[in-house]
């Protein structure tokens, strides 16, 4: 039925607007089948307590309350690092060589305003533009289709091109006659008939969508966001995000729980894509890293530098890269952070010139403020 | 027939047209905007919620629940939570049927400003308390009474962690062997998101004096008094420098010192004006309007009825273009409004969830995004097209007495037309309901 249902929307519009991008994109091959899988955590996540530097000497100092509780469940990572027990998967995947944390990243932002930071880091964009975003300018150098796991657009897939949504639906899904009368409703309405047509578009290329009971937990949307990568050709990138991570106080059992839910979405993104694991790179970032030291409730405070990881069958994993700035007094960040020694969209940049294989030009295109790494990041 | 103008302050300043609107505004739509906002009928609109379930009731029983946990006393809880949604939806429905639909979009307006969301049990259940104590009774007053009020609300005060900081040099602080201290994070998002907004020229050491300016404002436990308190103890001691002024010491007067001059502030006055134009008339907020308003702010040290009337009066608000994007609220309230709808299931509060805008969740300090981009997804339409085509079949009345009840003059044509040859009651309802004219306001 989709299929003859998009001929007739085509023919329908073609009349009365331009295409716009999703149907365009829809019928058009992207350049890579590789694909790429963007989980924003928003909130900013204790970065020192997932990938925890137990070789430098000064963390203990800080960070002994809230570390001592696991310190003898730690996952060992090379050079005196080690992963929160509750990051099994990610663990297991290092061991596969599938998963590289990277340590002191931060994006070019230098406050501590999560909203502006989060906008910041989707826009990519030194000074941010919030109908510009990164992951939007990226998939259109590669022809495809970005697909993001949300009610609405999130910045970075806003751009010249309309991108997907997707969320679990709850009721009864409209019926075609109901939806064409609604195209004739809008026929001289530009933005509803855009509207419409891009909603029809997503309904119809993701008609597996689930009739089940409505279940916004993130593994769920994990899983059916590796489900709907894997299924769609023309989709070579998608954005997770993941909440909860703004740790004030007692941040040792929220961060127990937060760590097991991203890494059980992890796992069910693994599951759901497949063989297409292997040709995929998964980031995982933050808008910035949390104080070095504990506040007076338990928890830790707004900082700067952070951790992210890249995972996949595509990542060249078992290492942690980064070059790792030490907590000892004066090497802090304003006396309080860790120091960030390089850029999240280095990092990001590298996996679109290994992983895509965009031109630097082209890289340049979607961060022009910073160069890509240039470390083997990807498998050859 | 009413004027083009009375349909225009119903629907872009109310939740729509009805019978009862259109006469009693009869000719004169700017007055009858700029009448709701008063002490008189804030106070008749919020007396569902009198004194029955505050945040006294609430934090008493917060903390009954805590204390008889481990006797698995699960009513409480459940209790606790029907309670919080009933007034979440009691609210809801009386925006519907309100005589003082703007009064409510108002009061809307600043409990997204002031944005809690309930992810813990004592968030949840103090927030709808906050927009009833804290905002509704300054609506007709300063910004600097409602900005103090809710800064020392109990759903403020635990949602972004006051509740605990501790001045570093306070006698607490002295005295105690664990590692207590500050929380700065009240603070910033007072300076970043309550009063002056970003980029208005304070730094990390403005937040760090705010935050030692604000210590020891806290919620009492155990045996102290139920709600507010101020903990000398806990609070941090000296003169407190935010920007170019120096704050006397002066315990919980300090803190209130500062938010009375970040209250009359020229950035807070842009600030909001900026935000309230922008909520009301269009995603791109003219100049001109917000100029006049903060000039009025600054002159009136932010009367609230003042500065608003000021945007209700400008010539530039009152555009025969449609320039926002309904919110699923005001879709879900202005849907109701039109139809006679009471109550719905999926509940109000369901139904907002599935929309993308439920009450008190918007996850973040900074509330729901107020432009249209953000709730035009593909994937939001398409929800709100089920969601329209669900509730369509509970009204009574045919989709065109609706349809011209509820648009007058703003009705197109090509809409009327589609209605009218719609296969069911409730397919003409769904196409009036999801036509631009009714989507935007």
């Amino acid at each position: 039925m989709s299929l003859a249902r998009r001929d007739f929307i085509k023919e329908a519009m073609a009349g009365w607007v331009l295409l716009s991008s999703p149907v365009a994109a829809l019928s058009e091959t992207p350049k890579t089948n590789k694909k790429i899988v963007w989980v924003m955590l928003r909130g900013a996540m204790d970065s020192l307590h997932a990938v925890l530097p137990m070789a430098d000497p000064d963390f203990m100092v800080h960070r002994g309350a809230l570390v001592n509780p696991i310190k003898h469940q730690l996952l060992p990572l090379q050079d005196g690092f080690a992963l929160h027990p509750a990051l099994k998967n990610c663990h297991r995947w290092y061991q596969h060589q599938q998963c590289m944390p990277i340590v002191a990243v931060a994006s070019g932002y230098r406050a501590r305003s999560h909203f502006e930071a989060q906008d910041q880091m989707e826009s990519g964009l030194d000074n941010t533009q919030h109908d510009n975003g990164w992951l939007a300018r990226a998939v259109s150098q590669t022809h495809g289709q970005g697909l993001a796991i949300a009610q609405t657009v999130p910045i970075a897939l806003r751009g010249p091109q309309l991108a997907s949504t997707w969320f679990p639906s709850h009721f009864i899904s409209s019926d075609d006659d109901l939806l064409d009368r609604l195209a004739l409703l809008y026929q001289g309405d530009e933005t509803f008939s855009q509207l419409l047509q891009s909603a029809v578009n997503t309904r119809d290329s993701l008609s597996m969508s689930d009739k089940g009971k409505s279940n916004t937990q993130f593994p769920l949307l994990a899983q059916r966001c590796g489900e709907l990568v894997a299924n769609n050709p023309a989709v070579n990138c998608a954005m997770l995000e993941l909440g909860g991570w703004d740790t004030h106080n007692n941040a040792s059992g929220r961060l127990n729980r937060q760590f097991e839910l991203l890494d059980k979405g992890l796992a069910a993104l693994e599951i759901a894509l497949g063989k297409t694991w292997q040709q995929t790179v998964v980031i995982v970032t933050t808008e910035f890293g949390r104080t070095v030291a504990i506040n007076g409730t338990k928890g830790t405070d707004h900082g700067t530098g952070s951790a992210m990881f890249l995972l996949g069958g595509a990542v060249q994993g078992q290492q942690v890269s980064g070059q790792w700035p030490s907590l000892a007094p004066g090497k802090l960040y304003q006396n309080r952070d860790l120091m960030p020694t390089s850029d999240v969209r280095s990092w990001i940049g590298g996996v679109l010139q290994q992983h895509w294989s965009l031109s630097l030009n082209q890289v340049k295109q979607v961060f022009p403020d910073v160069a890509p790494v240039m470390q083997a990041i990807i498998k050859t | 027939m009413p004027s083009k103008q009375a349909y225009i302050a119903a629907n872009r300043f109310g939740y729509g047209a009805d019978t009862k609107t259109m006469t009693m505004m009869q000719e004169l739509p700017k007055q009858w905007l700029s009448d709701q906002l008063t002490s008189h009928r804030v106070n008749a609109e919020l007396e569902f919620s009198s004194q029955r379930w505050g945040s006294h009731q609430v934090l008493e029983s917060v903390a009954a629940y805590t204390a008889n946990k481990l006797v698995a006393k699960v009513g409480t809880k459940k209790e606790l939570s029907k309670k919080t949604n009933q007034i979440i939806i009691q609210s809801i429905r009386s925006a519907i049927k309100s005589d003082n639909p703007f009064l409510w979009r108002v009061l809307d307006f600043f409990s997204n400003h002031f944005s809690v969301t309930g992810n813990k049990l004592v968030t949840r259940a103090l927030a709808p308390a906050l927009e009833i104590e804290a905002i509704g009774p300054h609506l007709s007053g300063r910004f600097s009474d409602m900005l103090m009020a809710i800064e020392a609300h109990p759903a403020m005060l635990y949602y972004l962690d006051n509740v605990n900081s501790i001045g570093p040099n306070s006698s607490q602080a002295r005295r105690s062997k664990k590692n207590r201290g500050l929380n700065e994070n009240l603070a910033r998002e007072i300076l970043e998101l309550h009063t002056l907004g970003l980029n208005a020229g304070y730094q990390q050491r403005d937040v760090t004096e705010l935050a030692k300016a604000i210590t020891g404002w806290s919620v009492g436990r155990k045996k102290e008094p139920t709600g507010f308190i101020f903990r000398d103890r806990a609070h941090e001691p000296g003169r407190r420098q935010i920007m170019t002024h120096t704050y006397a010491e002066g315990g919980l007067k300090q803190g209130q010192d500062i938010l009375f001059d970040l209250a009359n502030h020229p950035a807070t006055a842009r600030h909001i004006s900026t935000k309230l134009v922008t909520h009301f008339i269009s995603d791109s907020p003219p100049q001109a309007v917000v100029d006049t308003m903060v000039k009025k702010w600054l002159e009136t040290q932010g009367h609230i009825p003042e500065v608003i009337n000021v945007m209700v009066q400008h010539p530039l608000s009152w555009s025969n273009t449609l320039a926002k994007f309904k919110t699923p609220r005001d879709l879900v309230i202005s849907a109701c409004r039109a139809c006679g709808l009471k109550t719905l299931r999926p509940n109000f509060i369901r139904s907002l969830t599935i929309l993308g805008q439920k009450p008190f969740g918007a996850g973040s300090p900074a509330g729901y995004k107020d432009i249209g981009e953000y709730w035009m997804g593909p994937s939001a339409m398409m929800s709100r097209i089920e969601w329209v085509n669900h509730i369509s079949k509970l009204a009574k009345e045919t989709p065109q007495v609706i349809a011209e009840r509820a648009l007058g003059p703003f009705l197109r044509a090509e809409t009327s037309v589609q209605i009218k040859r719609a296969e069911s009651k409730r397919q003409g309802l769904t196409l009036l309901l999801m036509s631009p004219e009714f989507q935007q306001r």
